[in-house]
């Protein structure tokens, strides 16, 4: 009864005399951080590489300032415009405010920025800002000697489109549609509809491929899984060696191989199959897409597919049988529905791929086979309409993520396996 | 162990540092392009070590992320004429002194010996080149293509037309091909009417038509029988005939003829012995030099010249004149490509030329 109470009433402590609590508390902090630290790498790799850069593109794709800080006097005359009548001097005079205040390269930005709202105003702008200076009054006067296309009511009134901070008009551009002057969504010209049509025929050529993929894979698959080592490790080298070969490489082959005077076509004209006229139009075209795209995105399906095959032990389907299963039911009901995880990993992968794949389209599609992707990278690189970009690069994210909920819904994406 | 880490870090500092500080990195387009421009200004260059050449696919995509995330690793670029006007509005590239560049040996300025007025101070004068419809010897028996519309003709001269990607040159083309006088091309284009009409005639040629992106692929095309004639870059066709001995025939009757500028970076990281490079490429020397090694027009009409003196000027004993696409004899037929133009309306129709290729 004497040295228990002793110790309970007071707080437990270490051997080099500090309260058991404390210790406890410093040592899981310690780890906690060992955590953080070992966390962070990643994490801010992710930040930096994937965050940002997202968060990035959603702004572009809506951002509308630049032109309002660089024309506010005009936006504000042009709201007291009943926007029927010739413009007036007031606007003018708005207009030559604004750019002769104006920096040079902002009033650059915005006349590349007007020329998407109406193709002109790039011109109109640069050759006003050029005479700027030496402008007097009446306005009117000056800017219509400066270039007379400034009586051209429709600029003014598509001054209209822009005159928020944000804008949609990147999405409408990227679904074929866009503004009119009084921001009303319509459809654009039918001879200028071309989005629509590559975003059909993007998912299509995915999904073609994907299913092209699946076909040619599970067969493959199967044999690496199930043939003896030694067979098996060199089809293995089989399936990885293209994988490993320079992409542009393999494209050229492809060229070489199914081009008007490759070597199918000759092979088959020179069997008498086909008559010289009527050789097949394989390459340059929409099935040139498909065909190399499929080789290219093989083994992105045939490795998961191996993966989860690998580890189904063979005395399953032995079991099968023995309960009294043909082979072949046996290996519907038995072993398919456990390579499900690895099809699912390897659709997932593909489509994925497939969705914003561009080199290939680009080198072989011709007229009709190429992708949204192209235009994303049109835009990025030649046109700098970044923002129809960036609309372009949301709308593909967003178009995966709906693929990848109802893969969720079907097979359930605790179910993938990757390996 | 710490004594090797030290020196190992010192001396790849030290690299690292003298290596920056050599080094103006061009931007080309790589090729027999590029190799012209490094024999013709590099190797006769003052410090021909100092100068890094790389390769792009045009478009100001990169520079214009390189100046706006302040991380410019490119000094100079050589762009394409709608580029060199916008990246210069857009204050991509810097805007030079005239001043300080050669004037031509008899004293003209720079800017007033270049055969187009210089649109900007960004500019600095390389190339020209031009869009030329060819074919291969022997394609057609009897008559033989002379003129435009003879390209968009399929019934007197049959066969696959090779055309590219972008609308660029060809509605300038196909308007002259319907009959449109060359200097009232533009007037024309400006109008929707007119837009029509070239996308009329591009009709003609459509089911018979092979797209192509890369330089390269129109004289693959032309060579292997895929397509009877074809569109190129004039400066492909003309290395093929001087340096490979091709069989081709360019038609320069209504060819494009299109500029091709050096501009300096914003915010360029070597910019004053840019700068040096720069004024040395822009002499009339430099200029007639290129046109030994590829049959791209200089700039400047006081190399032209040189060259005519010089003849025969190409490297391997070859005359060069005919091969030039800006050259007196053909300029009556060709279409200077107006920028400004393509600048206002070039997404537009872009857009139009995409759905009309697709369809």
């Amino acid at each position: 009864m004497s040295a228990a109470p002793e110790t309970v009433s007071g707080p437990l402590i270490t051997a080099d005399g500090i309260p058991l609590k404390e210790s406890l508390q410093k040592s899981l902090r310690r780890s906690k951080i060992r955590a953080a630290l070992l966390v962070a790498p990643p994490l801010l790799f992710l930040i930096f590489v994937f965050v940002i850069p997202i968060g990035n593109m959603l702004t572009r794709s809506v951002d509308d300032k630049l032109i309002n800080q660089v024309l506010p006097n005009t936006f504000e005359a042009f709201e007291s415009w009943d926007k029927v009548s010739e413009p007036d001097e007031s606007m003018f005079e708005a207009m030559y405010q604004d750019l002769k205040a104006a920096d040079k390269t902002d009033i650059g930005k915005a006349s590349v920025r007007m020329n998407y709202a109406k193709p002109g105003w790039r011109s109109l702008i640069k050759r006003t800002a050029r005479k700027i200076k030496k402008m007097e009054p009446p306005y009117k006067e000056a800017f219509l000697q400066a270039d007379d296309r400034w009586i051209d009511g429709e600029f003014w009134l598509s001054l209209g489109i822009m005159k928020d901070k944000r804008t949609f008009g990147y999405y409408l551009n990227a679904v074929d549609r866009t503004y009119d002057f009084d921001k009303n969504v319509i459809h654009v010209d039918e001879e200028r509809k071309v989005y629509n049509l590559l975003w059909w025929r993007t998912i299509q050529v995915s999904i073609i491929v994907t299913l092209a993929c699946l076909l040619l894979a599970y067969p493959v698959a199967y044999l690496l899984a199930t043939l003896p080592m030694r067979i098996a490790n060199l089809l293995m080298i089989c399936v990885l060696m293209p994988f490993w070969t320079s992409l542009l490489v393999r494209i050229v082959a492809w060229m070489i191989m199914l081009q008007q005077n490759g070597v199918v076509n000759d092979t088959l004209v020179a069997a008498g199959i086909l008559s010289d006229e009527n050789r097949l139009a394989m390459m340059y075209n929409f099935n040139g897409t498909v065909i190399v795209m499929t080789q290219i995105l093989l083994p992105f399906m045939i490795l998961p597919i191996f993966s989860v095959m690998k580890t189904i032990p063979p005395s399953y389907m032995k079991a099968a049988q023995n309960l009294g299963a043909t082979p072949t039911l046996a290996f519907i009901r038995v072993y398919m529905p456990q390579t499900i995880p690895g099809i699912g990993a390897g659709c997932i992968l593909v489509f994925i791929v497939a969705i914003g794949y561009y080199i290939t389209p680009e080198l072989v599609g011709g007229k009709d086979g190429r992708l949204i992707g192209n235009m994303v990278a049109y835009h990025m690189q030649r046109s700098l309409n970044w923002g129809l970009a960036a609309a372009m690069g949301t709308i593909l994210l967003i178009v995966i993520l709906i693929f990848y909920w109802i893969y969720d819904k079907i097979i359930g994406i605790d179910n993938m396996k990757m390996g | 162990m710490k004594v090797i880490l030290k020196q190992t870090l010192l001396a790849s500092v030290v690299a690292v540092t003298t290596a920056a500080q050599a080094e103006v990195n061009i931007v080309s387009w790589g090729g027999a392009y590029t190799a012209s421009q490094q024999k013709a200004y590099q190797a006769t260059y003052k410090d021909p070590d100092s100068i890094n050449f790389i390769n792009y696919n045009g478009g100001l995509g990169e520079v214009r992320t390189q100046v706006e995330s302040g991380n410019v690793t490119w000094d100079i670029v050589d762009v394409l004429p709608h580029e060199g006007r916008v990246g210069c509005d857009e204050g991509l590239f810097e805007e030079l002194d005239r001043s300080m560049f050669k004037p031509a040996p008899d004293g003209t300025p720079m800017d007033d010996d270049i055969m187009v007025q210089v649109p900007n101070d960004c500019l600095v004068p390389q190339i020209f080149w031009s869009y030329v419809p060819f074919y291969q010897e022997g394609t057609f028996k009897g008559e033989q293509p002379t003129t435009i519309a003879d390209f968009f003709n399929v019934k007197k001269f049959p066969g696959k037309r090779g055309i590219h990607t972008w609308p660029n040159a060809l509605i300038e083309m196909a308007l002259l091909a319907d009959g449109v006088a060359v200097k009232d091309v533009y007037k024309v284009m400006s109008t929707d009417a007119g837009i029509d009409r070239a996308f009329k005639m591009l009709d003609k040629i459509k089911d018979h038509a092979v797209f192509w992106s890369a330089g390269s692929k129109p004289l693959e095309l032309v060579q292997s029988g895929e397509v009877a004639m074809a569109l190129a870059y004039n400066g492909r066709v003309g290395a093929a005939i001087l340096s490979e001995g091709a069989k081709f025939v360019p038609v320069w009757d209504g060819q494009v003829l299109e500029e091709e500028w050096l501009v300096l970076v914003k915010g360029a990281p070597n910019r004053e012995a840019a700068i040096d490079f720069l004024i040395h490429a822009s002499t009339t020397e430099s200029q007639a030099e290129q046109a030994k090694y590829i049959n791209y027009g200089p700039m400047r009409s006081s190399a032209f010249e040189i060259m005519t003196k010089g003849e025969p000027w190409f490297h391997n004993g070859k005359t060069i004149m005919e091969h030039m696409p800006n050259r007196p004899e053909v300029m009556s037929r060709t279409v200077v490509a107006n920028p400004e133009w393509w600048a206002d309306y070039g997404d537009s129709i872009g857009e139009r030329y995409t759905a009309w290729m697709g369809q």
